[in-house]
């Protein structure tokens, strides 16, 4: 008999099982018959030896072993049914737990996507990478050159953004600058041509002319999957590159976060920037590379980092930084170079956004853990109403155990289909969330975040664990008090309802949980709603509103590096004289891009700040800047025509400079010098005084900022290579000027490159972490309190249900309305105050983990906690309102007559 | 009808049903006269736990099950032992005198002083 006979052919099973049972009792009856006794005694006699047929027949069904997949069957049409019949609660029951697990699998994908998962290249175990964040290209050399006496190989990479355009707005694509052992380290094979070799990878090209290994994503963008891609010419910046070869579509660079488009070897990098030969790939200042390496085979991280630093003192002496504190350079020396795994790659949003995405998991995960709370209670108050039926089951002799699989048959039923429900929720989640986060590169950048968030393995598991751990969670109390019914209780419980708790009692603990870990996340809410409001509303020093920003990049344009400020200034005369344009101001630094330049001062006769205090903020203005943007002058004079190249230096600072550096006397006249011994700068007298702006992002303090003209800034062929050039509009959207800016600026030079950006987005990007927080947070906290309602609503018209007759009574006896409401809602009250007592000292203790996450007040803030504990006590009173206003209309003469 | 009745041991029914099954295919019925015919009815097998049993050792693959005509003229379920079931069969018996020799040493030693 094969599994298949005993799994399907179980009518004739049974018959053959009827009929071998059958046989066994006609020879027995014959027998008796033999020996003498009347026919009717031989058969009664029979059977009375067999025992119960049904009995002996289950025992034998039980000796197939094929039962528990039998009754599994069974199970499963009587668990639909009995769904069916009470839609309400299977709707309710299905919602809560899509919206619970899905939640939860759309941010762990993201956590696996950003944080877990390993790159797509050949066994990512081994890859290390050099710790501590950006290289020079000297020191990389060095490492390259040396590579094989610390690792199995090691490359260099960086990324950029490229122009595909020549000239006027900007194409931006997002682009790479590889080493010529990178494919080949990190095991990335070409899927088309070929990738680079270390041939390739020399200063202004190799043998093969300027080459550039294109992604998959690109290859089928920009050129539609066209087999003679590869050979092609591409422009980047208005270089032209020969396309040599295509990655695999699974590879999408180093960084998580970002895709990478285009790779061009590092020896290209100074031709690409139009930067003069030699000054990335020379500069012994410029940090710009992340160094990966792989592992030899069996060697460890440590191992590694140990051979590592025995080459250390070479490759530090022989790329030493020119012009530089000796004390700096003893530093230089000495800082050790550590080797760390980088199995899941690189990136800039993950340190951003690795503590705010687990926060967001650990909320989701209490949502679910609410809903579970939920269903739990609902689950039992309909356990509680089907005890009479469970109870005539054990009597007629089903087993505890039948029983208790029925249950947990139904639990399934609702979980897997929540759970598959809640799978498609998060994909779609997911991607939303996506494109809530900030790119890389900063606010100003705009930069795209790219995330793979197709179904991962460990997603489907983590869903898959998700939904049996909901389905333990919310079905085992009921079935474990179906477990302890007899079938007395059952049968006599229900003529016991006149009063007391009976077994609705477990609700209580379960409605204080879920109060409490509601209070959690409603708390958690009001604080990411408050940060956000604070840095939404903050006042920055500046109007943001009505400007355009033009990212002007003029290292195309064939006018020369010190003619740069004199081009700006025409650009920026230019666009003043646009139809709708109020003013336009040049700076080198935007406010608000998450980019700075800093430098270390003194103003001469006082004496200077301490250590890194020395550190001001730079920035390099035009005239009449401070009024485009919005800045208070409080002192002196702006910059005007006069603040020329060759007139006396000139600076401006802030009211935060004024304060840290010269104790808030008068800035006006006095000198200031640069602090290190770099002499990059030349001392200048402080002219003016502005109130203070925010500088970075909206989340630092006030601090010290020193303006310079940008006719008096940098100098030979470092000067402003790119700038931004504010432009208020009269009145009408920035975004309408576009156009016209950038025809204007085409009349200037058509070889400077544009990107625009409207300057009150690019601040609400600045602070878009904070507003992804606030918005999750806040419909979660919606949801909790939602749930907690309903949790409280259950519970108490359960209550009210089962207490009718009592409360019938007490009213025949003469009870007013108020005391019945007061009787109903005095144990509510109690649940409540229990639920938010605890919830509070939970709030308290867990709001210390999110304190980073938070601006301008303590975690514990009081006022929010106690704003918090009000919201889900006015939720609880409703909630407990309504039945009780139904209770003090009960009608005793009905519940009297009908007992 | 013997008074003196012995329960069986728990486990020894699938021994004493592999040993009565070795000795010829059987149905049921016979299977449990032989039984009680054999221990001369000091072993009274319940006859609701003999089923259960057979059908739980078919399902092992200890015995074989064959439906063929019978001396009343219908079809009835004959076991036979498989392989598998005589293998069994002689562990069990091993195990069982070995148990029921140590058994009877221990009542047969007297108390020493």
């Amino acid at each position: 008999m094969s599994l298949w006979d005993r799994l399907f052919r179980t009518r004739r099973l049974e018959a053959r099982l009827d009929a071998e049972l059958r046989d066994h009792l006609e020879r027995q009856a014959a027998d008796y018959v033999r020996s003498g006794l009347p026919v009717e005694e031989a058969r009664r006699r029979a059977h009375l030896d067999l025992g119960g047929l049904e009995q002996v027949k289950e025992a034998c069904r039980d000796a197939r072993g094929t039962r528990l997949l039998e009754d599994l069957g069974q199970d499963l049409s009587y668990g639909l049914r009995v769904l069916r019949k009470s839609p309400a609660f299977t709707l309710v029951a299905l919602l809560s737990l899509a919206l619970g697990i899905g939640a939860n699998t759309a941010i762990f994908s993201l956590v696996d996507s950003l944080i877990l998962r390993s790159l797509p290249v050949r066994d990512a175990t081994s890859l290390v990478r050099l710790q501590h964040g950006s290289w020079t290209n000297p020191i990389w050399e060095e490492i390259r050159d040396r590579q094989h006496d610390f690792l199995a190989g090691a490359a260099a990479f960086s990324a950029d953004r490229f122009d595909l355009a020549s000239g006027g707005e900007v194409e931006p694509v997002e682009g790479l600058f590889a080493s010529g052992s990178f494919f080949e380290v990190l095991g990335v094979p070409a899927m088309l041509g070929r990738t680079f070799t270390l041939e390739d990878d020399h200063p202004g090209g190799g043998e093969s002319g300027a080459v550039a290994v294109i992604s998959y994503a690109f290859w089928q963008r920009h050129f539609g999957g066209a087999a003679d891609a590869v050979g092609r010419t591409l422009a980047l910046n208005g270089i032209p590159f020969t396309i040599v070869g295509v990655t695999p579509s699974s590879f999408f660079g180093p960084t998580v976060g970002s895709s990478y488009a285009v790779a061009v070897p590092i020896g290209m990098v100074d031709r690409v920037r139009h930067a003069p030969a030699g000054s990335r790939l020379d500069g012994r200042t410029t940090w710009w590379l992340d160094v990966l390496g792989r592992l030899k085979p069996g060697q460890s991280v440590a191992e590694a980092t140990q051979a590592l630093r025995l080459a250390q003192p070479q490759i530090r002496e022989a790329t030493m930084p020119e012009r530089r504190h000796p004390r700096d350079l003893e530093e230089y020396l000495r800082e050790g170079f550590t080797l760390v795994p980088a199995a899941n790659g690189f990136s800039e949003i993950r340190g951003e956004y690795e503590r705010p995405l687990l926060t967001v998991m650990a909320v989701v995960v209490l949502v679910l853990l609410i809903a579970c709370v939920n269903l739990a209670s609902l689950l039992l108050a309909r356990a509680n109403a089907r005890r009479h039926e469970l109870g005539a089951r054990l009597a007629l002799g089903a087993s505890r155990a039948r029983l208790l699989r029925q249950l947990a048959t139904e639990t399934l039923l609702l979980a897997v289909p929540g759970g598959l429900l809640g799978l498609a929720l998060a994909g779609w989640g997911s991607r939303i969330l996506v494109g809530q986060i900030t790119g890389p590169g900063g606010p100003a950048s705009g930069a795209p975040v790219s995330l793979d968030l197709s179904l991962h393995w460990r997603v489907l598991l983590f869903t898959l664990g998700v939904t049996l751990v909901t389905a333990l969670l919310f079905g085992i109390v009921p079935a474990l008090r179906a477990g302890r019914l007899s079938p007395r209780d059952a049968i006599e419980w229900r003529r016991r309802g006149l009063t007391g708790e009976g077994p609705g009692a477990l609700g209580g603990p379960l409605v204080v949980t879920q109060l409490a870990l509601s209070l959690v996340l409603v708390f958690g809410a009001g604080l990411f709603l408050r940060t956000f409001a604070s840095l939404a509303y903050r006042d920055l020093g500046l109007e943001s509103d009505g400007i355009l920003l033009v990212n002007l990049d003029a290292q195309r344009s064939s006018v020369r590096p010190e003619q740069r400020a004199a081009l700006l200034a025409r650009a920026e005369e230019a666009v003043g004289a646009v139809p709708g344009v109020a003013r336009a101001a040049v700076s080198f630094m935007n406010p608000v891009s998450g980019m700075g330049w800093n430098e270390s001062f003194e103003v001469e006769g006082v004496p200077p700040p301490s250590g890194r205090d020395r550190v001001s903020w730079l920035n390099a203005v035009s005239p009449g800047w401070f009024e485009t943007y919005g800045v208070q002058r409080l002192a002196g004079r702006d910059f005007d025509g006069r603040d020329r190249s060759g007139a006396p230096f000139v600076a401006v600072v802030n009211q935060a400079f004024a304060r840290r550096f010269l104790g808030d006397r008068s800035p006006i006249g006095r000198l200031l010098r640069p602090g290190g011994p770099s002499g990059a700068m030349p001392p200048r007298v402080i002219v003016g005084l502005v109130e203070d702006t925010v500088y970075r992002s909206p989340r630092d303090a006030m601090e010290p900022i020193v303006y310079v003209p940008m006719a008096q800034g940098m100098d030979g062929d470092e000067a402003w290579p790119f700038a931004t050039l504010g432009v208020r509009s009269a009145g009408g959207s920035p975004s309408l000027l576009t156009r016209d800016v950038a025809a204007v600026i085409a009349g200037v030079d058509p070889a400077v490159s544009l990107s625009f950006r409207v300057f009150s987005e690019q601040v609400g990007a600045s602070v878009m972490r904070e507003r992804l927080m606030a918005w999750l947070s806040a419909f979660f906290g919606g949801l909790a309190l939602l749930l907690a309602g309903i949790g409280i609503y259950g519970v108490t018209a359960y209550g009210v249900s089962r207490r009718r007759t009592e409360i019938g009574v007490r009213m025949a006896l003469g009870a007013q309305a108020a005391a019945v409401v007061r009787l109903v809602l005095g144990r509510s009250f109690t649940l409540v105050a229990l639920g938010l007592a605890l919830g509070t000292a939970a709030s308290l203790w867990l709001s210390r983990f999110v304190a980073a996450l938070l601006y301008g007040f303590e975690p514990g803030d009081p006022s929010t906690l106690a704003a918090a504990a009000a919201a889900l006590a006015g939720v609880g009173l409703l909630a407990a309102g309504l039945p009780a206003r139904r209770a003090a209309h009960i009608d005793p003469a009905r519940v009297l007559r009908e007992g | 009808v013997s008074e003196a009745r012995t329960e069986l041991p728990q486990g020894t029914l699938d021994l004493l049903i592999l040993k009565v099954v070795a000795l010829g295919p059987r149905h049921g019925y016979a299977i449990a006269q032989r039984l009680q015919q054999i221990s001369r009815d000091v072993v009274k097998v319940q006859q609701g736990s003999l089923y259960p049993a057979l059908h739980r050792l078919e399902n092992r693959g200890q015995l074989a099950a064959e439906w063929k005509p019978s001396d009343t003229g219908r079809e009835a379920k004959f076991y036979r032992l498989t392989p598998k079931g005589r293998a069994r069969l002689k562990a069990e018996e091993a195990d069982w005198r070995r148990l029921t020799e140590a058994v009877a040493l221990i009542l047969a030693a007297r108390a020493e002083t």
